[in-house]
């Protein structure tokens, strides 16, 4: 993705949301990015891993969120511009540093970039990062369309070396993985940077301990650097209040003003196309959410007396149009406020035009219906009739698949009811079918093992069923060995396996640091999981999940054991890997004449309960079929074959 | 009988808690596995009918059907079941001493059938440790190392799947009430396959009061401190019920000897044996116990012309010593089992396992409701 940093100035290119993000930076002259894998986020690092060596730049994926923004606040505070980049819940995890760095502040220009997932499409939770710019005080943006994306990210370093604090830009999945015009921006213009022109990095420590760009880079005296950053709030909006990323389109006295922010805005405009409406309805585009720029919001407020405000996720923007609102009553008089809080927006899930154009024709009298009656009627029932099921499933020849197939089973064995506290990767669809709907816990990263942790100690309590947790390589190292030291400092009982695919296989593979290659690719030395988990003193036990019988044995073992914790490392590269991916160990077939099919001794075991995409039912036949085109060769289905039908053969 | 799948099992046996652990279901496809004593379904199946569900002692048993088939009779309740004669017996001089839980007589009997070609091979119960783990054998040597009782609810005719799955056609099994049972019901192809060959020739039965469940008794035998080291070893010789009054199990390690009270024992009972009517294993050909007030010797419950003419033949060649058994005996014997009978009769009855109509659903046992009334209506020991 070369043209990411040789498209020319006042070119128009067609960039995914996440490209533009990068380019503004690459033109701000950030020269430090560090992030966390997560969708809808991972591109922007991905992109600028790619260019780094070009725009002579440093990027890396790091060992989790929190480690990601305090690997770019170094770079801020020697001088060098710096972006730091996560998905909706990583804000969570760096939130500690992020509530200290707000507090310190930053020198040289530093955004954070949350992408957020709203009606969670690619994620276990609805988070939202906008309320976190509130809670620590700290500017917030928010693009509105593609060519914003790009524009404000730039801009947002400015913003942060006036007022030398962070600046967080909000993107979310319909900006970040959609694609629109940009025009590109000059990327050697920008050297406003001391550092840049120096050409060096200096992290200057020695000055008055008062000052934010000599002194130590501290949040204390904390009342003191509070109130600056205070000050940074009111400069910010200062700015804000002049910002042409705020708009205003629609007649001077419209019936109903709508305020809006993000990829809303571009739903909003779609539903007063279709409702015809512009001429009745005003829209407030804001591109600068927190603070909000009160004399703006003022002017506006004063058109109209309805206001409808659309947003997804929380009532972020409404909250604090409200709070303004009651400060401004003696000036702006009383308002009626339609949004989230009246139920008017749905309170949960995206918002798309259909949504938007039915609140606002309630709100107007208008007679729509977005979609007629008969149509989603007939789609109904075309889709029941036709459509097959397509269930969310594990690749195939996924390690994961193996894995579960083997826990599932000794758990079951086992008989006394034990349970597995699942994590957050591709192995989070374990709570699904295709992964026997294994996981009976699910929340954050890390947690499944801190959760074992805690359920491991319940024994005192009479709790005896077996406790398990999994956890993939990647969150083994970005939040899950705290867990585990604690479990074994503790001597919980539990059995953590860690489902070993040698990369962030969900998010496309990232490098990790138990790998020896970094996001650019080049060599690095890798951090060997077992020797971390054998010093944290609990036993370990390696194995390779595609060997079904010896895992479920060696499962159905540690479950025995209840001193403490025991480790399992199930160790098989990702289908998908570089390595594999296209290469077939085994070449599979089916022998028809073995194959009992539906009938009483198997009963499609492999079609119906394992499931891998590899395996079709020929209905005609009755008899289970390799589908080779789908096919990985792994080879693991011959080994749950009871009746030895399905044969491999080694790929030369 | 009406042969219903694994849907109905699960609900039927499983969820009831009255699933003996036998591994009637084990080995016949893949969603049945046996450990430790219990038989876990892994996956969900979806057929109507299936050998699971068939060939289950603890669902659908009709027992008039299966005494036709094996007695030419319907069923009468006789608390010994059907039989010929009743007899002492102990291994003969031919048999090598090994370590019998009474007179070796069920080693001897099944030896010979190996080496007369009898059977083709036999389906048996062996320990790893305390956990008792079905084997196929097919010779004496590997039968002695079968030798003595286990008390605990094993999932022996696992082994008897694995060796139709092989090809065996005529197999000995040694089998207690409950897996007697299954044993029978799988004789009768229940499921109707064409081409079916009854796999079982000779059917040793083996006096039965109740099993332990395998997990309580493995947990109970580690809380013991002077037994925890040889449980981790997996050091068990032997294991014994020594007769009254001393109401204890021995448990013999490779270190000593432990005494353990039954009333210890008894709350380990399998709560599926408090439904079994049936002591001496009655759908067998010979039936094998232990010979009260005689140690050393068995007594002999001989049903078949088939087991009639083995223990001839074992006595002829030296494998077996029979004599005749007090009449006294053999009435302590049948009051025992009537006991067992009746009180499980009552209790299935109150649970409304037995001779269920349409409308309540599937039955546990069947039976003829006037011996049903006779069998629970006489008062104890009246034989």
């Amino acid at each position: 993705m070369t043209r990411l940093i040789e498209a020319e100035e006042g070119s128009r290119q067609l960039f995914m949301g996440n490209e533009a993000i990068a380019r503004g930076a690459l033109e701000a002259g950030m020269k430090v990015a560090a992030g966390y894998p997560g969708t809808p986020s991972s591109e922007i690092i991905e992109n600028l891993a790619e260019v780094s060596e070009k725009a002579g730049i440093y990027v890396e994926w790091s060992a989790n969120e929190k480690v990601a923004m305090e690997v770019a606040a170094a770079a801020s505070f020697a001088g060098l511009r710096s972006l730091c980049v996560m998905k909706q819940n990583g804000v969570n995890v760096a939130s500690d540093f992020l509530l200290h760095l707000a507090g310190s502040g930053t020198r040289a220009g530093m955004v954070l970039v949350p992408c957020d997932d709203p009606g969670a499409l690619s994620s276990v939770n609805e988070g939202e990062s906008r309320h976190f710019a509130r809670l620590v005080e700290v500017p917030l943006l928010e693009p509105g369309d593609f060519q914003e994306a790009k524009d404000m990210v730039k801009w947002a370093f400015t913003l942060s070396e006036e007022i030398r604090n962070l600046v967080m830009v909000r993107s979310v999945t319909r900006l970040s993985h959609a694609s629109g015009n940009v025009i590109m921006g000059n990327i050697a213009e920008s050297k406003n940077l001391e550092a840049e022109t120096k050409n060096s990095a200096f992290f200057k420590h020695d000055g008055f301990i008062l000052d934010q760009m000599e002194g130590a880079v501290i949040s204390a005296p904390v009342t003191y650097k509070h109130g600056q950053q205070h000050e940074k709030l009111k400069k910010a909006i200062e700015f804000f209040e002049t910002s042409p990323f705020n708009t205003y389109t629609g007649p001077e006295n419209p019936e109903l003003l709508v305020i809006t922010s993000s990829v809303c805005s571009l739903y909003t405009n779609e539903a007063l196309q279709m409702l015809n409406a512009k001429d009745r309805v005003g829209l407030l585009k804001l591109g600068t959410t927190w603070p909000l720029p009160p004399k703006l919001v003022a002017k506006h407020l004063k058109m109209t007396d309805k206001i409808l405000i659309v947003e997804e996720v929380i009532p972020f923007l409404e909250e604090s149009v409200k709070t303004l609102a009651a400060e401004l009553g003696p000036e702006i008089g009383v308002k009626t406020f339609f949004g989230k809080r009246d139920n008017t927006i749905p309170s949960t899930g995206e918002l798309n035009p259909d949504i938007i154009a039915s609140a606002l024709s309630g709100i107007l009298g208008i007679d729509m219906e977005p979609v007629p009656e008969a149509y989603t009627k007939r789609a109904g029932e075309l889709a029941f009739l036709n459509a097959p099921v397509r269930d969310l499933t594990f690749c195939p020849g996924c390690p994961h698949r193996a894995s579960f197939w083997s826990i599932k089973n000794a758990l079951t064995m086992d008989n006394r009811e034990g349970f597995i506290c699942g994590d957050i990767g591709c192995y989070s669809l374990a709570m699904l079918p295709s992964g026997f709907s294994a996981l009976k816990t699910l929340h954050s990263m890390g947690s499944g093992t801190g959760v074992a942790s805690g359920f491991g100690k319940l024994g005192q309590f009479g709790l005896n069923q077996p406790v398990v947790s999994v956890c993939g390589d990647s969150t083994f190292f970005h939040s899950a060995m705290p867990a585990l030291v604690n479990a074994v400092h503790h001597r919980s009982n539990l059995t953590m396996i860690i489902l070993d695919n040698s990369g962030t296989g969900m998010t496309g593979f990232q490098p990790h640091p138990g790998l020896n290659e970094d996001a650019l690719g080049k060599d690095a030395p890798a951090v060997d999981i077992e020797a971390v988990v054998r010093a944290a003193g609990a036993n370990v036990t390696v194995c390779d999940p595609f060997d079904l019988a010896e895992t479920r044995e060696t499962v159905l073992k540690l479950l025995e054991d209840n001193n403490g914790v025991n480790v399992l490392i199930l160790r098989q590269i990702c289908a998908l890997s570089p390595e594999k991916k296209g290469k077939k160990q085994f070449e599979m077939s089916v022998d028809e004449n073995i194959c009992v099919g539906e009938n009483c001794g198997c009963n499609r075991l492999c079609t119906r309960i394992f499931s891998c995409p590899g395996l079709t039912w020929d209905r005609e036949k009755k008899v289970s079929r390799i589908d080779e085109v789908i096919c990985a060769g792994c080879g693991v289905c011959a080994s749950i074959c009871p009746l030895q039908a399905i044969n491999k053969k080694e790929v030369a | 009988m009406q042969v219903f799948g694994s849907k109905e099992l699960l609900e039927d046996v499983i969820n009831r808690d009255l699933c003996i652990g036998c591994g009637a279901c084990v080995g016949r496809c893949p969603y049945f596995k046996s450990y430790k004593g219990k038989t876990a379904m892994l996956f969900e199946c979806d057929l109507s009918e299936g050998r699971c569900f068939a060939h289950c002692p603890k669902v659908e048993v009709d027992l008039d059907s299966l005494s036709t088939t094996f007695f030419q009779k319907a069923y009468d309740g006789n608390p010994l079941g059907s039989y010929m004669e009743i007899l002492g017996a102990k291994a003969g001089d031919k048999i090598a001493k090994a370590e019998f839980q009474n007179g070796g007589s069920v080693s001897a009997l099944i030896a010979l059938a190996l080496e007369t070609g009898l059977i083709d091979a036999a389906v048996l119960t062996d320990r790893e440790g305390i956990i008792p783990t079905p084997r196929l054998v097919t010779n004496a040597q590997e039968v002695f190392e079968c030798a003595s009782s286990k008390y605990m609810a094993a999932p022996t005719l696992s082994a008897l799947n694995n060796g139709i799955e092989q090809g065996f056609e005529r197999m000995g099994v040694v089998a207690t009430p409950c897996q007697a049972t299954a044993v029978a019901k799988i004789r009768t192809n229940p499921v109707k396959r064409a081409n079916f060959i009854d796999p079982v020739n000779l059917v040793i039965g083996l006096f039965c009061t109740w099993a332990l469940d395998t997990r309580q008794m493995l947990s109970f035998l580690s809380d013991q401190p002077d037994m925890a080291d040889d449980i981790r070893s997996a050091d068990i010789r032997s294991m014994d019920i020594p007769p009254p009054p001393e109401e204890v199990m021995v448990i013999e390690t490779g270190t000593k000897k432990t005494k353990i009270p039954l009333k210890e024992i008894r709350p380990m009972i399998c709560e599926s044996c408090q439904f079994c009517p049936d002591m001496t294993a009655e759908w067998s050909d010979i039936s094998v116990g232990a010979f009260e007030g005689k140690p050393g010797w068995n007594t002999l419950v001989i049903r078949t012309k088939k087991g009639k003419n083995l223990v001839e033949e074992a006595v002829e060649k030296g494998y077996l010593q029979v004599e005749k058994i007090p009449e006294e005996s053999i009435k302590h014997l049948a009051g025992a089992a009537l006991n067992k009978k009746r009180n499980s009769f009552i209790k299935n009855v109150e649970k409304g396992l037995v001779n269920t109509g349409e409308k309540e659903g599937r039955s546990a046992i069947r039976l003829s409701d006037d011996v049903l009334k006779k069998i629970t209506a006489q008062k104890e020991n009246a034989v």
